[in-house]
């Protein structure tokens, strides 16, 4: 047995399914152009979705996955519909608003599963490689989120993806050749918000599910997005991978709260430390 | 004739794309300067590089011959170098008096270092009100006026720190003939009683005939001529000289 | 003053009248309770209204300030032996130097990243001081995160009575101190920052400096209701630092109309009056405000006191004035 190695391991698997969640909310960045604080809570919705999936005794990653990402999109489209584009102009509307659709979820979810952390079994190890255990979860979910990373880039790349870059970086000449600029939105952000639960339902085995659980993977992907921006798939991936194992071994040697402070205090830091770099954002501009 | 702002190889850009590519230029004391060129030659970019809402990536600005190239906007206007914007942003909650107020408070104070009574910060709000014939309106929504009378807000605010040199970004355009005409007169009455300096930035070589006294043209980012406003006639490029769409 | 201006004062009055007279009219000592920690609670949430919706910037950690004044009194008292008027002003003084580190580092930030330092700067300090314990060798035992730290006060027991009208007092005061503030010419200055920075940098506002006042007047009197809530309850929680706190402060002064003061201040008095005193658990309070805070921010985005405000003034308008 290898605990480090084990904790490393376990780090990378959880830090490639925060890039699913960073990549959702680098689209929203993107397309959308605003920052929104409920993206967490998605990811909650998802983790309890294979929770009551699990309370049911539908076990499979891939099922939980299916419903999560169908109810998350349904969600998160009208969410996106009803309130995020009517009030995209509006920075206030958006931070609160989409901060308090998380709290609503939050308060939700601790009036439907209590306050305490519940948990699903992480189910029997795969394979032992040199002392280190790997379950289904950890190879389901490295592979979700590369195979969906790399479809996003090809995506974005090709003939397919023109819609989105176009509402993105030129917004007036998409509205002008007659693309439906409202509904490119609200759907990106149906799939980013289904993204992020997917991650949810697919993590949902290795970590402990409480109401506020969303919290620190909103942070985290905030960090990768500030810090290595909308563009770059591959930066993102690997900053959240990156991120995901130090939060991992920072919760192994220290203590769980102190990942979260960690967090907490390098946003804090990026936010400081670099408005110049900011300015890449579309919210930075000034005129 | 001792400048009064001068500009020196003006160069920005944005990414990849070059907008301004070495511009140089200057106003004197008391002097009308056209600012002329088509849409995309960079004169709005130049008018946000003089008055410090951006820093250009090269090249040096002087204002009565102190460098004030990274001094930001604010700053600017309080030492007596403002601009008015093409697309004015009023409030969305003050009446036109309190967005006066507003300049006025941190305009001429932060240079003189005096506080004013409150009795003599209001006189001065109505005299600018009265100046630019806003004072029937003074209690409507700034966010309510007329094409016409947003831009005469845009003078009432730039004229609030005693400015010693307004830079204006197409003040004229799509407005009508009345309205045109009684900026024009506003611009004139500012000039000869006050001193004030201008530079006018234009896509309308006729207004600029006739208001200015100097003309400085723009084609893609560099200066292209530079004259009496008189021959101005002279250098417009054929295509397009009379082009005045926007 | 004009119509609005005249109004809210006048609310604010009649407020104060009719509470004034409620606990003669035979109230519980419950609804005297929950009232009490209401007022407290309006005055932290008018603060609030002073930096996130006078000057417009996007707040999300208010609680930070108000925290730091409920620790500083609790820990001053109890730990350090210092007499409460002194903890007092030093927790005052405290998270008036928060509230400056936070106005300085938010100075050059664009909205929506202001609320997610905010935001991140709360839960730093929540997170801290949830799991942070303070050892007290006098009674043998730790204090801290949720269970928290008592506030060692010089009288033995307050009166519920003497209690309710103090904290009406307070607040009363507080929202009529809160509201010149808002009606100066620094609260012009921060009106036209919350309208247009753009305009206002044009108009030679120094934009940081502003903001940097607009914080440092907000966490002083988030700092002043913190000292009201530590004389009060008597403890100071982690609680006090969770970003549930935050939010309600945004939440509330939504739904009251930011900018308004007056707003602000009754919808957070009145909503927490009525949902705690009809006995809402915690959680479905904190549900039913995000609910109404969404559905405000969807349809009646300038909140009540904000929709007044507007239709006054564009009444106004048209009578051009008279009463100037």
């Amino acid at each position: 047995m290898n605990p480090v190695a084990q904790v490393i391991l376990d780090g990378i698997f959880t830090g490639s399914t925060y890039a699913l969640i960073a990549a959702g909310l680098a689209l929203i960045l993107g397309v959308v152009k605003v920052v929104n604080l409920s993206h967490g809570a998605f990811f909650s919705l998802g983790a309890y979705v294979a929770y009551v999936l699990s309370t049911k005794g539908v076990t499979h990653p891939a099922a939980a996955a299916l419903f999560a990402c169908v109810i998350a999109f349904a969600f998160g489209v009208f969410l996106g519909k009803s309130f995020i584009n009517p009030l995209r102009s509006h920075p206030f509307s958006v931070a609160v608003g989409s901060l308090g659709f998380a709290i609503l979820f939050e308060q939700a979810a601790q009036i439907l599963w209590g306050p305490h952390p519940v948990s699903i079994g992480a189910g029997p190890p795969w394979a032992v490689v040199s002392g280190v255990v790997v379950r289904r979860w950890g190879a389901v979910s490295l592979l979700a989120s590369v195979v969906v990373l790399l479809g996003l880039a090809l995506l974005l790349s090709s003939r397919w993806g023109l819609p989105i870059k176009l509402v993105a970086e030129e917004e007036e000449v998409a509205g002008s050749v007659g693309m439906d600029v409202e509904k490119i939105r609200y759907l990106t952000f149906g799939f980013a918000s289904a993204a992020a639960a997917v991650a949810g339902a697919l993590l949902a085995p290795a970590v402990s599910i409480a109401p506020t659980m969303g919290r620190v993977p909103l942070i985290l992907s905030l960090i990768v997005v500030v810090a290595s921006g909308m563009e770059n798939v591959g930066a993102i991936f690997l900053l959240a991978v990156g991120l995901g194992l130090l939060s991992n071994l920072s919760a192994y040697l220290v203590s769980p709260q102190w990942s979260y402070v960690s967090l907490l205090s390098v946003i804090c830091l990026l936010l400081v430390l670099r408005p110049m770099g900011l300015s890449a954002t579309p919210l930075g501009r000034d005129y | 004739m001792t400048d009064l702002l001068r500009a020196e190889g003006i160069e920005k850009s944005f990414g990849t794309v070059r907008v301004l590519r070495g511009i140089d230029l200057s106003v004197g004391k008391g002097e009308v300067v056209g600012l002329f060129g088509p849409n995309g030659a960079g004169k709005t970019v130049l008018a946000n590089v003089l008055s410090g809402l951006i820093f250009p990536d090269r090249g040096t600005i002087f204002f009565e011959g102190k460098e004030i190239t990274r001094i930001p906007m604010d700053a600017r206007f309080r030492a007596g170098l403002t601009r008015t914007f093409q697309i004015p942003g009023p409030y969305p909650t003050l009446t036109v008096v309190e967005s006066v107020r507003v300049a006025l408070l941190c305009g001429d104070s932060g240079r003189r270092g005096k506080s004013r009574s409150s009795r003599e910060l209001e006189e001065e709000v109505e005299s600018v009100l009265h100046r630019t014939g806003l004072f029937p309106q003074r209690f409507w929504l700034a966010s309510k006026l007329s094409q016409g009378c947003l831009r005469r807000l845009e003078f009432a605010r730039s004229i609030s720190c005693r400015p010693k040199l307004i830079l204006l970004d197409e003040v004229f355009s799509a407005l009508s003939e009345k309205d045109e005409a009684e900026l024009a007169a506003l611009l004139r009455s500012l000039h000869g009683n006050d001193g004030v300096s201008f530079l006018l930035i234009s896509h309308n070589p006729l207004l600029l005939e006739g208001m200015c006294n100097r003309v400085v043209a723009i084609e893609d980012g560099r200066v292209a001529w530079e004259g009496k406003s008189a021959d101005l006639a002279a250098y417009l490029p054929v295509a397009g000289a009379h082009n005045h769409g926007q | 003053m004009d119509g609005f201006q005249r109004k809210a004062t006048g609310a604010l009055a009649l407020g104060a009248g009719l509470l004034l007279l409620l606990p003669l009219a035979g109230v519980d000592l419950f609804l005297l309770d929950v009232l009490t920690t209401g007022f407290l609670l309006a005055c932290y949430v008018g603060s609030w209204d002073i930096v996130g919706g006078v000057a417009g910037q996007i707040s999300l950690g208010h609680a930070l300030f108000f925290g730091t004044s409920t620790y500083a009194c609790a820990l001053l008292t109890s730990l350090a032996g210092w007499p409460f008027a002194a903890a007092a002003a030093s927790a005052i003084l405290l998270s008036t130097v928060a509230a400056a580190v936070v106005g300085t580092v938010s100075a050059r930030l664009k909205g929506p990243f202001i609320a997610l330092l905010t935001l991140a700067l709360g839960e730093l300090v929540h997170e801290v001081m949830l799991g942070q314990t303070f050892f007290s060798p006098r009674e043998g035992y730790s204090w801290g995160g949720e269970g928290g730290v008592p506030v060692t006060l010089p009288w033995k027991a307050l009166s519920p009575w003497a209690a309710y009208y103090l904290g009406l007092l307070f607040l009363f005061l507080a929202a009529l101190g809160m509201t010149r503030i808002a009606r100066s010419k620094e609260g012009l200055i921060w009106t036209a920052i919350a309208g247009s920075e753009l305009t206002a940098r044009a108009s030679g506002v120094d934009i940081a400096r502003h903001k940097r006042r607009a914080f440092l007047a907000a966490g002083a009197l988030a700092g002043a209701a913190g000292v009201g809530f530590a004389a009060y309850v008597g403890r100071a929680t982690s609680a006090d630092f969770s970003l549930e706190l935050s939010f309600q402060a945004a939440t509330f002064s939504a739904i009251g109309g930011r900018g308004t003061i007056v707003g602000p201040v009754l919808t957070a008095l009145a909503l927490h009056a009525v949902l705690q005193g009809a006995g809402f658990p915690p959680a479905a309070r904190v549900l039913l405000y995000a609910l109404a805070l969404l559905l405000t921010l969807r349809f009646f985005p300038e909140g009540v006191a904000g929709t007044l405000r507007s239709r006054l003034r564009a009444r106004r308008m048209v009578s051009e004035g008279a009463d100037r």
